[in-house]
Parts: C-alpha cells; structure tokens; sequence
C-alpha cells in the first residue's frame, strides 16, 4: 500500500494496478489515431472565420494545385448528410447544424471545406490556401450582446423536465430572519482532452469501420448510419482507448460522418487529426452561466426560503442546458424552494456536457452563498451545512438511499486542520501571504443506465469478459476485471477484458458517472448465470417440487441457495460435471425503474439513464466535502493553492487507488476551473480567442498543490448490484466555491465571476 | 539555470543550433542534394514540395525514408514508421505530449523537422524497455498511478527520464518545474512527481 494505493476500509475492492498499465506506459495502447491504415488519404479541415452569415464562393485555384492534393470538398459538391436528433432531445447528435449542407454559417469555426490530400502536410498546407468568400453579418456572441432570445428551458429541452418548487418562496424570503441576495457567473470552458478529436474511416465494400476517440461507440456507429443513410449493422466502430473526453466525447460530432462520406467517394481510407484550435469549435464546450441566489434563514442557520435562477447560453438551433438546479434545489433541508433556468440563445456552437456539467456552475452559486450566508450569521461554514443536512430531499420528500455528507465534512476537516482557520478574514499571513481556508460541499447524481455483457469461463479458471463500454482513464477496465474475478472466484491477472468495439454487447455512454455501476452491474449479473450452471451441474438432484417453489416464489432450489450463499464453488468439478472445457454467457442487466424498452433502445444507440433526484422513490446522490488553503500576495495579489483536501462517500469503491486517481484529479480540475480556465470570447466576432494550449491555461505540474483524498466506507443496498455510486464527475464539484471562499478569508474580498485572476484581488 | 544550459551545450542537437544553421544554407544544401520524386532531374529549390530522402536512427536502427521535407520527426514517426507511441496533443509544442529524446536530450518532436533530425540518435517511449522488462521510469508510473488516460504518458515518462538525467529531480519542486512542459489533462501531477522519486536512484545508479 502506498499514497497512490490507499488501503481497503470495507466495502472498498483491492487497489490493483491498471489492468491497461503496461500497455499506456509502453505506448502500445492504440488510440484512434493510432491504427495503421493501408494507403490512407489525410484530410484537414477548412473552417468559417465569420460567425454568422453565408459563404458566397471559393477559390480554390491554388489549394489545388498544391502537389498531392487529391480533392476539395465545400457545401456546393459534399454529399448532403441527413439531419439527425439533438442528444438531449433523444438523439445522436452534439448539434443539429450539420456543416457543408448549405452555404449559410450558424458559428465561428463551422466546418466550410475538407482538404484530402497524399499526406497530411500537403492537406494542410492546401487548406491555409482555400479562399472563402463570405457575407457576414454582426453575431451575436453571449449575455447582454444585442440580438440574444432568452426562454424557459422547461419545453425545450427534453432533458431538463421540471423548475423544481415546493411551498411559499415569496412570502417565506419576505418574512426570513435574514435574507442574502447575490449574483454569480461562471465562463466558457473547453475540455481540451490531451487526445485531439481524431476520425479515421475504412470502407470495406458497403462496411464502414470508424476508429475514432468516444465515450459512446454505439450511440456514434447509430448516428452515422442515420446520417449516411445507411443499415447500422454496416458500421463498426472500435476505439480500444480513448485519451481523454470530459464530456466532449460523447455524443456524435458532425465531423465523422463527413469524414465516412469523403472516404466512400474516394474509395480509399481517410484520416482526420483535427488541429487543437478547430476542437474548440467543431465539438462541444461548457457555456458560460449566471445564477441569482435568493436564501431567507433564521437566526440559527436554518434555510427558510431558497430561490436559484440559472441563465446559460446556446446556439441558435439547439436548446442545450445543464439545469443545475435539479441538485441545488434538493442540497440541504428548506421548506420554501422556487427555482427557474432560462435558456440564452446566440451565434455560438452548441454546447455540451463537460466534466459534471449541472453540478459545477450551479452548485458554485449555491455553495458560494452559503459561504456567505455563514459570514452574515457568524456561522462556522460546517456547521451552517449541517444545521441543513437532511435525509430527504426538500422537493417531494424522497428518502435519500445515502448520504455521508457531514461525516466527509468531518473527516476532511480533522485531515485539512480547519480548527486552524481563523473566522475574521486577513487574519492570517505568512510574511508577504495572506492565508485563507474554504470549504464547501461535493455532490453529484448516482446514475445508471442498462447495459449488456458477455463473460467466457474456462476450466482452467481464465475468464475473458466483453462490454462495449469506455476507458477514459477512469479505470473501466480495471474495476471490470475486478467485479468479475471477484464474482467468479478467480485471480484478478486471469480476467481480459475487451471495450470499446461496436461488435461486442452494448454499454451505456460513459457519462454522467454512470460507467462504473452500470457495467459493473451488468458484468455481474452475467458472472451469476455462469455461478448458476456450475451450481446447478455440481447439484443436479433438485427436486420438482424445489423447483416449483423457486418458480412462485417461496422458495428456492438447493443449487440457488448454495449459489446465493456465497458458496466457494468447485469450479473445475463442476466443469467436469457438465463435460466442457469452457462456459459462455451473455447478460443484460437494467436498473430499477428503467424505461421497458431500455435494452432495445441501447442496442441502437440510444440510453434511458435513470437515477439522481428519481431513483424509484428515492434519491441517490454521492458526497464530498472539499477544503482549500490558498495564498494571496497582498502585492503582486498572486494566488497560489498550497492544498486541497477533499472526503468523499460514494457507495461501493471498487479500487481505491483508480477512485483516488480520479478524485484527486477532479479537485485539480476544479482547482482549475476556479483559478485557470476560462475561454475568452471576441464579441465583435463571437469567436474564441485563446483556442490554445498555451493560451486556455489550464494547471501544469508546478501549478498543481498537495492533494489529500480522503475515501469513506459507504454501503448502500438501495442503489444497484455492485453498489456503486460513481464519482467521475464528484470531485471538482464544489471546489470553485471553496477557492473563493478561501479567498474571501484570506483577503475578505468574494469574487463571484469566474476565474479568479490576479487582477481581480483588491487587497 | 548553469545546470540546464550546460546540458543542451553538451548535446550536439539543440533548437539554436537549428535555427542557425537554417539561416544558413547548411540545412538547405543536403535538402537539395538528396531530392527525389517523379520529375526527371527534379530541382528542390525550384519545387520544394518533392518529397526527400532521408535516415532517421529512431531506437538503435536506421531507417530509410522519402517524405515531405515538410514532415516533422512527430509525423515521421508515427505516420511513416509505425512508432505511434509518441502522441500529437497540440503539434505547437505547447503541450509536451509528443516528447522524444534525440541524442538524451528532450525535444518537442512536433517542433522539429524530420530533416534536422538526420545523424541524430532519436529515442522515442518505445525504446526505453528492454524486451519485456519495464524502464524503472515506466514501471514507477504504473506503481504510482501516475496516469489516467495514458495519452500524455509517453511524453511524460520520456521527459521524465531526461529531468532525472538532468539532474532536476532532487526536490518536490524541482521535479515540478522541470516537467511542466508536459501536461496531463488528467492531472496525475502528484502521482509524477511521485513515480519520478521512486525511479530516479535506480536511472541514476544504472
């Protein structure tokens, strides 16, 4: 055991090494650009410099005249795709603008042209080399430009189904002992994975093979086939590892298929790399938000009145949102709630999901006012919490299945050293430094969608198990091979696992930090029907009358019993016992109250998650508690972050180490989303400035502080058979609230317009 | 500071000289020397989108190439010579992810021209085990946890083993500093720096 292997505490798994860590350290692991292809064409993209308006020509004499340039494609000779559904509508789709269908433009960095060429310098060269001609008119680029529309989310969005509310808001915030008003706003991120949003297409007489990063291979092989217009059993999609995602991954970008459609004309293989600036306009992005937060409270720090408005922007065609207040609205106990989130369209990209997309902006609005909230009563900022901490949500009063938030509170305050905090800000220093110390609350939503798998069982105790869910780099194929070693009694190194690939059974879209339970259950409930026939060979005898029992219900066959006991079970005498060398089981799995039609709809593509605020009658969330020491120069008003610490509680933890990796890389990305990132937006051009590396910062090794992860023994029996949660997403939740609320103690100035920068501090 | 430039002083490839050199006509005149493509006496300087031909020494073995002269050691690499092992993250060298080592030394592959690269040993993450056996960098990473989705983790381990050799992992901070030319989105940050503690007796012993 070591810091990067914590050890077990019950109801953890053992901290494996990576089952994928050979093959990532010796840079054999194949990502999707890097498959070989035989005599592939390189194709690059051209995009729009002007945000809104049409293309009115091309020259593109000179491009192609350029050596080894094979072909030009625009709208005015492309094969026009079928338009297919918007993701949070139901559909495939990262948006429904679909590039070189029309000349009209419906963003900055639209797709205008694709440049195939012999190699990929000729292609680019070309492309700097493709002229456009356009008429552009003035966008409009985000809040408060002129020419934004504004509406209630609720109807727009499929995903976003309620404005939850409950009681008296106006009349309770009237009377409240104390009452705190505030406005918040956050910034564009991009998710900027290391890995650049690649696209290969193979055509094998009318077989498509797509290699390309995802976090959905069969929501991407769907999506193409209906853009193509072509039968989905035609189209394969592999993608073994996937290097990085974010969110930015998961749905389909209008890029493949246009790429799949190039490749068929020209009969020959075509790779795509796009470029590190073309991702910030060819994929999705976090939008910028606002929030109003309206809190009424007692003398004692009891919430009486809550009320959180959330604005976030869109593209003109896609009503996308994240809708927060779902979380912020069921946080903490709070008779009287009203809620609404309005949706802000522009000339932009449509958004999409990035690393816990409600839960950042929304839950930096609501745990940046209870900071305050906590100043205005005198209130240590725990103690304000746990006045509100509550086992039912305050909305429709559902039970939650677990929750651990005080006890994270608890035990990352006892590891942070927050008795050391000093109440009054700019109260401690260290020399030049002013020291502040924050803290705030972590949670994110437990779902899980269906999902199907097939487990192979040898005699000789191997095991080979195939699901085609997603390796981020969250540890998917790690806490696999464990759930199914585990279920099958045999050694961990005996388990392969194979994922990514559209020929094998289908898994849900790793989002929304369902992975891990959802294909965890799955593999599970496969492991028991191949536990089933080896009981059932080494206890054959089983009476009818046994049978019959089990069948309604009052009782069970002794083969059931000894199966459901945790029996050791005789594997190779059983193998003996029914005459083969190996068994083979396919499984599906859905969770509890899923949509009927949830396993017909995942093979095509499509996921029915449920979970979050509606579990059944319940609601299941996981919890964290996260603290930030951070420094101001009370000069140069530089911040460092010395510290983070963070205690999370999510269910059953299938690997400590893999969990804490995640987690600790999560409190960095809030750290991050705080202090770094935002994407600076030109808004005489609505167009991204700093589409860059080196320009969108985001943490490097000597940014980064020392990070305590600190993981609580959770059980929860009410959630799904491996008893998972999910903290993918958990822990750069809250962390943007508790740097500023550090920042208040250090400096006594809130900041409460992401990121904080240096200019910013008025010491 | 003495400790970095006397290292790139002591190694015969660095970006300065480079730079000088291609100012000059030292770099232009084996370019025209060696071109070749289907014109019958092709001249380079009058069409400089022929292809050249070139070795490159990547691991221990030499290579034969015809390639663009504009493809970088990062291209060549993995779109000519199959080592896909080193990763094109932002081909501006903002991001370390496609670092090599040519002649021990770090360099940004995405950064360098193929041609330059001529005569030089190039290492890349597939050369540094031996057979089966990991490089103590690579099998720090894995006992660390010192990656998540693996797509920085070449660069990070070949740069890793250049900052030992360089003599900046003596402290936290030092290893901090000296690898931040290589981002990991994921930030497994306190993981490197860890993998890079226990590793470097073993690479400085051996």
């Amino acid at each position: 055991m070591s810091t990067a292997a914590p050890a077990p505490k019950a109801n953890m798994g053992q901290p494996v090494p990576r089952y994928d860590g050979v093959a990532k350290v010796t840079g054999h692991a194949q990502y999707a650009a890097d498959v070989p292809l035989a005599n592939p064409a390189y194709a690059y993209l051209v995009t729009s410099s002007i945000a809104k308006g049409r293309i009115d020509g091309f020259d593109l004499t000179e491009a192609k005249t350029m050596r080894g340039v094979i072909d030009i494609f625009t709208h005015e000779n492309a094969e026009k795709l079928k338009e297919i559904k918007f993701f949070s509508n139901g559909g495939y789709a990262s948006t429904t603008i679909v590039p070189l269908n029309s000349p009209e433009i419906a963003h900055e960095g639209e797709i205008v042209a694709v440049v195939v060429a012999e190699t990929f310098e000729a292609a680019r060269d070309a492309a700097h080399r493709v002229k456009v001609k356009y008429t552009a008119e003035t966008p409009t680029t985000t809040f408060d430009s002129p020419g934004t529309t504004s509406a209630r989310a609720k109807g727009q969005n499929a995903m976003f189904k309620e404005d939850p509310k409950v009681g008296d808001f106006a009349n309770a915030f009237d009377q409240a002992e104390v009452k705190f008003t505030a406005t918040y706003e956050t910034p564009t991120q991009h998710h900027n994975p290391m890995e650049l949003f690649a696209t290969s297409c193979v055509w094998n007489g009318d077989q498509l093979t797509i290699y390309e990063p995802s976090q959905f291979v069969y929501g991407l092989k769907n999506g193409v086939a209906q853009q193509l217009g072509i039968d989905a059993d035609k189209v394969r999609v592999i993608n073994a590892y996937v290097g990085g995602a974010f969110g930015s991954k998961g749905s389909t970008t209008p890029r493949t298929a246009i790429i799949a459609s190039l490749a068929r004309r020209l009969n020959r293989p075509v790779k795509l790399v796009a470029s590190r600036d073309q991702g910030f306009t060819i994929a999705t992005y976090r939008a910028e938000t606002r929030h109003d937060i309206q809190i009424g409270a007692s003398r004692d720090g009891r919430l009486v009145a809550l009320r959180h408005e959330g604005e976030e922007i869109s593209s003109r065609a896609d009503a996308y949102c994240v809708g927060g207040t779902k979380t912020t609205t069921r946080l903490y106990a709070c008779p009287n709630v009203d809620s609404l989130v309005s949706i802000v369209r522009a000339d932009r990209n449509t958004p999409g999901f990035m690393r816990s997309p409600p839960e950042v902006p929304y839950v930096f609005a609501l745990e940046s006012a209870m900071d305050e909230l906590a100043v205005e009563l005198k209130m240590d900022p725990i103690e304000l919490r746990r006045v509100n901490d509550t086992t039912k949500e305050p909305i429709s009063g559902k039970p939650y299945t677990s929750r651990s938030l005080m006890a994270c509170f608890d035990e990352g305050a006892k590891t942070f050293g927050w008795d050391k905090r000093a109440a009054t800000p700019k109260s401690l220093a260290d020399g030049d430094w002013l020291i502040g110390y924050g803290c705030a609350t972590a949670c994110y939503p437990t779902q899980m969608g269906a999902a199907a798998a097939r487990v192979r069982l040898q005699r000789d105790g191997r095991a080979r198990v195939e699901i085609a869910g997603h390796d981020l780099g969250t540890g998917a194929y790690t806490v696999i091979a464990q759930a199914a070693a585990e279920r099958l009694g045999i050694p961990y190194e005996k388990v392969s696992v194979s994922l990514g690939d559209t020929r094998l059974p289908p898994a849900p879209v790793a989002g929304g930090s369902n992975s891990t339970a959802s294909t965890c259950s799955a593999v599970i409930t496969v492991c028991d029907q191949i536990r089933h026939r080896l009981f059932q060979a080494l206890m054959p005898n089983e009476t009818l009358a046994d049978k019959a029992k089990e069948t309604v219900g009052v009782g069970q066959t002794p083969a059931s019993k000894a199966e459901q006991s945790g029996q050791p079970l005789d594997r190779e005498k059983a193998f003996d016992a029914l005459g083969v060398s190996a068994i083979e089981e396919y499984g599906e799995w859905k969770p509890e109250g899923a949509p009927k039609d949830s396993l017909q709809a995942l093979h095509s593509g499509l996921v029915r998650m449920v979970g979050g605020p509606d579990l059944g009658g319940k609601i299941a969330y996981a919890f964290g508690a996260e603290f930030v020491e951070l420094r101001v120069n009370r000069f140069t008003h530089e911040i460092r972050v010395p510290r983070l610490v963070g205690a999370f509680a999510a269910g059953r933890i299938m690997n400590p180490r893999t969990a804490r990796s995640q987690l600790m890389g999560g409190l960095i990305w809030g750290m991050s989303s705080a202090l770094f990132e935002a994407t600076e937006l030109d808004e005489r051009y609505a167009r991204y400035v700093n589409d860059n590396l080196a320009d969108y910062l985001v943490p490097v090794n000597a940014d980064t502080p020392s990070v305590d992860v600190i993981l609580l023994s959770e059980t929860d029996e009410h959630i799904d058979p491996a008893g998972v949660k999910g903290l993918g997403e958990l822990g750069n939740v809250g962390t943007a609230a508790a740097v500023c609320n550090a920042i208040y103690n250090a400096t006594g100035q809130r900041i409460r317009k992401l990121p904080v920068r240096l200019e910013k501090i008025e010491v | 500071m003495s400790d970095k430039s006397s290292s790139s002083n002591a190694s015969g490839f660095n970006r300065r000289a480079f730079m000088a050199a291609a100012a000059g006509t030292a770099v232009a005149a084996p370019l025209t020397a060696r071109a070749a493509g289907p014109a019958a006496t092709p001249s380079a300087a009058q069409d400089p989108q022929l292809p050249v031909d070139l070795t490159l020494r990547v691991n221990g073995q030499n290579r034969q190439l015809n390639l663009d002269a504009r493809t970088t050691v990062l291209d060549a690499l993995r779109e000519r010579l199959g080592f896909t092992g080193s990763k094109k993250g932002c081909d501006h060298g903002q991001c370390g992810a496609c670092t090599v080592l040519i002649d021990g030394r770090r360099v940004l592959s995405c950064l360098t021209l193929a041609l330059v690269a001529q005569g030089h040993e190039i290492t890349t993450i597939e050369g540094l085990a031996d057979g089966d056996k990991l490089h103590p960098m690579q099998q720090a990473f894995i006992d660390q946890d010192a990656f998540q989705c693996g797509y920085c983790t070449p660069g990070q381990i070949v740069s890793a083993v250049a900052c030992v050799k360089e003599g900046h992992a003596n402290s936290d901070d030092d290893i901090r500093e000296y690898m931040s030319g290589n981002i990991c989105r994921c930030a497994a940050y306190p993981n490197i720096v860890a993998a890079i503690k226990q590793a470097a007796p073993e690479i400085l012993k051996g």
